[in-house]
């Protein structure tokens, strides 16, 4: 008993973080019909951002958090102005590729500069886990899962809530329409990649103290975010968050009651099937 | 003309170590020859079917694992070895292509991605055949005679010799391929798949035939890849980025052209392994930049842009 909800506590810590990395994605395919395959080098960009804070200001990378998120919405934009903008039209397998090349130049010039080594981020705080009624849960895991909510959480607010956020969704439903009614979609698409390059930097902000550090973890990531945005249908906010939570619950049951090993395999599979017999996603409300 | 140029490639592909001696010559030429197997393999699905698939290091890390196995477990010669382990790709390329052909662009990128991550994990945790993460090793290569003169492994110009025979057989086939029935199946599958299917094409069997042709040529290049390297483990072979290389290679020399991959390979490999000599990492990132460079400005890759350029006059319209 205690071993299950061990791993629901741990997979829904982790979960979370999928799911921040996840949204990210999901908006950014919702109105721009982009997979965007350096997704997961932005988050490996966070990631390095709060090592560099913690290692050279002796700034808390949590806190660094509030320097990173802006950052990146500034960097997305200026991706999308300069480099992502014209290729757009040409569809999804050109953007596939494109960004695809993104990421590959990226990693590498991340390898270049800060060389394949392994690095951790070592907190003082960070030795023991909080022990609330037998549970273990590691301290950096904690905050982040209270930051990603706290983050995500203001994500969906804006989403709903203001002018710009509707703006999104009604592009993110119906370009056309969108265009029609005003909206400019070219600005709705900066800004939304920005967003969604914000989410991947935070994302990798909070997860820099649980993880090693190396500059191509990103092609891992992406893969996973995959898994997480389809799972919840393509372009669906709830059900990226749902499929965040989803794999990760999936991969800390399936350690423990399926095969250590194979945890990482598991999220794949579903992933198979999903796409086979759930294109639209579990919940329904992706575009397929 | 066309005559002219294939027999001038052949003997200078033939010729070319009796003029480069320098072993990291050599070793360039052998990764660009082998890259060009790679690249044609990736642009026989990717190319001519129109299908992008991000997985392509699953049929190379079979085939390389393959090989290795034979020799090690059974003892079967490599050289045999080499075209078995094709085999063995193109078989599993088979149940691979039934599940993930009934997605379509972009979402059939995404399940070959997932299926080669779900072949490395395979690789990694199947410790009694594949050695696990620790991979296999061959020291020794079997003593092979070659007009009475035993082949020395030490040296490169063998391998250079395997490869530049593997190369010219894949571009063959790819010569062969857009020539054939099958390959005119192909370009009507890229074109338009609804139509294609409504002409009565049978898309399903095509595919899975192109995709069993290409994990064939790939899983060879995997084999060799092995030999040459005499090591395999996961991260060597089924790594995403080789995947990604291979899709880079076929797509910055030109798509659905015969002679494209092997003129991306001539242009990134050189790039790459000249960078690896200076730099210690990230020998990859010109791959990145001109992936970027070649989708905003010329799609058609270095050797669709020739012949756009030339073709009229020189008549290489196929080549």
């Amino acid at each position: 008993m205690e071993t299950l909800v061990q791993s629901i506590v741990s997979g829904v810590l982790t979960g979370s973080l999928y799911a921040m990395i996840g949204v990210g994605l999901t908006i950014v395919f919702g109105v721009m019909r982009i997979i965007n395959m350096a997704h997961g080098d932005m988050v490996m960009l966070g990631m390095y951002g709060a090592f560099w804070a913690h290692a050279s200001w002796k700034m808390d990378p949590f806190l660094s958090i509030v320097l990173w998120v802006p950052a990146g919405f500034l960097g997305g934009l200026f991706i999308y102005r300069f480099l992502l903008r014209k290729i757009v039209p040409a569809g999804e397998l050109n953007t596939l590729l494109y960004t695809a090349g993104l990421s590959l130049f990226v990693a590498n010039l991340a390898l270049l500069i800060w060389s394949g080594d392994y690095r951790t981020i070592k907190l003082p705080y960070a030795i023991m886990p909080l022990r609330p009624m037998g549970i273990a849960v590691p301290i950096p895991l904690a905050i982040a899962f209270g930051l990603a909510i706290l983050v995500t959480a203001g994500l969906y607010w804006f989403l709903v809530h203001t002018d710009t956020g509707r703006a999104v969704r009604a592009t993110s439903q119906e370009p056309e329409a969108a265009a029609l009614m005003g909206i400019s979609v070219g600005r709705i698409s900066m800004i939304t990649f920005g967003l969604g390059t914000a989410l991947a930097c935070g994302a990798g902000v909070l997860l820099a103290p649980s993880l090693y550090l190396y500059p191509t973890v990103g092609e891992i990531l992406v893969a996973k975010c995959f898994v997480i945005v389809v799972l919840g249908g393509l372009g669906s906010v709830p059900g990226a968050i749902a499929g965040g939570l989803i794999l990760g619950l999936a991969e800390s049951l399936g350690a423990v009651y399926v095969s250590v090993p194979y945890k990482d395999a598991i999220g794949f599979v579903i992933f198979l099937l999903v796409l086979l017999f759930r294109p639209a996603g579990l919940l329904g409300g992706g575009k397929s | 003309m066309k005559t002219v140029f294939t027999v001038l490639a052949l003997v200078a592909l033939l010729i070319a170590p009796l003029i480069v001696t320098d072993p990291f010559y050599v070793h360039l030429m052998i990764m660009v020859l082998m890259w060009t197997v790679l690249g044609v393999a990736w642009n026989i699905l990717g190319g001519y079917a129109g299908q992008v698939s991000f997985g392509h290091s699953a049929f190379l890390g079979v085939g390389a694992y393959s090989t290795m196995i034979l020799y090690l477990n059974l003892g079967i010669s490599p050289w045999y070895g080499i075209v078995l382990g094709g085999l063995v790709s193109a078989l599993i390329a088979l149940p691979i292509g039934l599940i993930c052909f009934r997605l379509r662009g972009p979402y059939f990128a995404l399940s070959t991605l997932a299926v080669a991550e779900i072949v490395r994990l395979v690789a990694l945790n199947w410790e009694s055949l594949t050695n696990g993460p620790v991979g296999l090793l061959i020291t020794t290569l079997p003593p092979v005679s070659l007009w009475g003169e035993p082949l020395n492994w030490e040296s490169k110009t063998p391998f250079y010799y395997i490869i530049a025979l593997i190369a010219a057989g894949a571009l063959g086939i790819t010569f062969l391929l857009a020539r054939s029935r099958l390959g005119a199946y192909l370009l009507a599958i890229r074109e338009d798949i609804d139509s294609a299917e409504a002409i009565g094409i049978n898309t399903v069997q095509a595919r899975v035939s192109a995709l069993a042709l290409s994990a064939f040529v790939a899983g060879v290049g995997g084999g060799f890849y092995a030999m040459y390297l005499r090591y395999v483990d996961p991260d060597a072979v089924f790594s995403i980025s080789l995947s990604v290389e291979m899709v880079f290679i076929a797509v910055v020399g030109g798509l659905t052209t015969v002679i494209g991959p092997f003129i991306g390979a001539v242009f990134l490999v050189t790039l790459g392994e000249t960078f690896r000599t200076h730099f210690l990492w990230g020998h990859l990132v010109f791959y990145g930049l001109f992936m970027m460079v070649a989708i905003r400005y010329m799609p058609e890759g270095i050797w669709g842009r020739v012949r756009k350029l030339i073709g009229n006059r020189v008549g290489v319209q196929n080549g």
